[in-house]
């Protein structure tokens, strides 16, 4: 069974629709066509587009409050909507498992196509860059509210002036942490 | 007429663009430079670039996750 | 995709290479896994199981296509490639086109427009933190929809990007008080139907998305001579 299963994986590997959907990478056309096409069912089902950043504030709080924090008094969180979130919890906060499908899904591409891979840390500069990068995306994405899909995307598609002036934001932080990149990071 | 190999396993988007870049500019023409790649967006964007410079090129898969991009310096 | 082009001249030995292992088995036990859960999910809320489908679909979409939103601002200053910008733009151009049409339905039948929570104020704050936002999406490798689909091809350095991420917006949480006291509260909300109308709206847009596809080729082409 095992043996045979084995062989039909193999021979799937050189089957022309596999290689052609499941292997290759799809184009960059491709790819944002559908993800409008999702984006679009995203508004007309749940009423607001997508949005990834948000959730991990809401995680943040959630360790926060783990080990003994409380977040109750900060203004981001203080209106009935925010508390009632952080109350109902993981299972019923709907944003989370999207954030969490977005790895298994990856992860799901990437397996089909028999490219997995675990990737260790090459250097300490690699931690810096990471912990300072996320720090900066993490604060950032708070105070201009959203990041590249909520702020940027979502932003930009809703007929919202913000998504711009967040652009060009964004576009000259690029250009900087290029040239950050390159002198420190390399 | 030398081959080279560039180790950017590891290496996130775009170092191993940047570096493949690099070394390809102390590389005389006719040499190969092959650069070892395991993000998978590297494996598309290294080699796109490549092309565009117009240098002859070709991607290998050699292990999951593990891309070799050969680069032969045409001009 | 043509990966084949035209074989180098000489080529190594591939010979010793120990043989791959084939992975699609494990892919495909990750999609029972996430029909699986999607079911669990659905015995509690509709609403979750939606949101957790369409994060695997935005996952596998990113991942297979390697839209990377980090690339789209960083590659036309670091190496004037600008594939990945323009197809971004096609992205901003087909999601609106979609958006405006479910938000005029909404209006023109006089209920709620949804998705108004995303047209936020501007301020210096929505500056200042889409510049902190691209610093860091650079030197991170990843923006906030990369991390997370880079956590799941395997990727130390984006876990640690990912625990910081939520650090750091813990961080902007705590702070937020203070930006909206003094700068995002005296920001004006815009939403371009207001000020040009549905159509005048939705045709500027798509007119400036236009332009910056051009420029982006024309620049392309333009750095791509120059060395």
């Amino acid at each position: 069974m095992e043996k045979k299963n084995g062989k039909f994986f193999d021979r799937m590997k050189s089957n022309e629709y596999y290689i052609k959907w499941l292997k290759n990478p799809f184009t960059y056309i491709v790819a944002a066509v559908l993800l409008s096409l999702f984006q679009i069912v995203t508004l007309a089902v749940s009423k607001n587009p997508w949005g990834v950043s948000g959730v991990f504030a809401v995680w943040g709080a959630w360790i926060y409050e783990a080990v003994g924090g409380s977040v109750d008094k900060w203004y981001y969180f203080a209106s009935s909507g925010a508390q009632a979130t952080l109350e109902g919890g993981l299972l019923n906060h709907a944003d989370s498992w999207r954030n969490l499908g977005i790895i298994f899904g990856a992860l799901a591409a990437t397996l089909l196509a028999s490219g997995f891979k675990i990737k260790k840390i090459k250097s300490k500069k690699q931690v810096i860059a990471a912990a300072l990068g996320g720090l900066l995306m993490g604060y950032g994405a708070r105070i201009a509210f959203g990041c590249n899909i909520g702020a940027l995307y979502s932003g930009i598609a809703s007929l919202s002036l913000s998504g711009w002036v967040f652009a060009i934001g964004m576009f000259a932080g690029a250009v900087v942490g290029s040239k950050l990149l390159v002198k420190y990071f390399m | 007429m030398k081959e080279v190999m560039l180790d950017c396993l590891g290496e996130a988007c775009p170092i191993p663009l940047v570096k493949a870049e690099n070394k390809l500019k102390e590389l005389e023409i006719g040499d190969m430079l092959i650069v070892q790649i395991d993000h998978s967006c590297a494996m598309k964007n290294v080699p796109e670039w490549a092309r565009k410079e117009g240098y002859n090129v070709e991607v290998e898969e050699v292990d999951d996750g593990e891309w070799e991009v050969i680069i032969e310096k045409t001009k | 995709m043509a990966e084949q082009t035209r074989p180098a001249a000489s080529r190594r030995s591939s010979a010793n290479r120990k043989p791959k292992k084939n992975q699609i088995p494990f892919g495909f036990i990750t999609v029972a896994f996430i029909v699986v859960v999607a079911i669990l999910l659905n015995m509690n809320s509709t609403n979750v199981a939606f949101f957790w489908i369409t994060g695997t679909a935005f996952g596998f979409i990113l991942q297979k296509g390697r839209f990377c939103f980090t690339a789209s601002m960083r590659d036309p200053y670091l190496t004037g490639s600008t594939s990945i910008t323009r197809a971004v733009i096609i992205a901003f151009a087909l999601t609106t086109i979609g958006f405006t049409a479910i938000k005029y339905g909404y209006s023109s039948a006089g209920l709620p427009i949804p998705g108004m929570s995303y047209v936020v104020p501007i301020s210096i704050a929505t500056l200042i933190g889409a510049f902190m936002f691209g610093i860091g999406m650079v030197i991170a490798g990843g923006c906030a929809s990369g991390t997370l689909m880079r956590v799941g091809e395997g990727f130390f350095m984006n876990a640690i990007a990912l625990v910081f991420f939520i650090i750091g917006s813990l961080w902007g949480a705590h702070d937020f008080g203070w930006w909206k006291e003094f700068f995002i509260s005296k920001g004006p909300s815009i939403f371009l139907p207001d000020v040009f109308g549905w159509m005048g709206a939705v045709l500027l847009q798509l007119f400036v998305l236009l332009g910056l596809y051009v420029l982006a080729e024309q620049y392309e082409k333009k750095r791509g001579s120059s060395h």
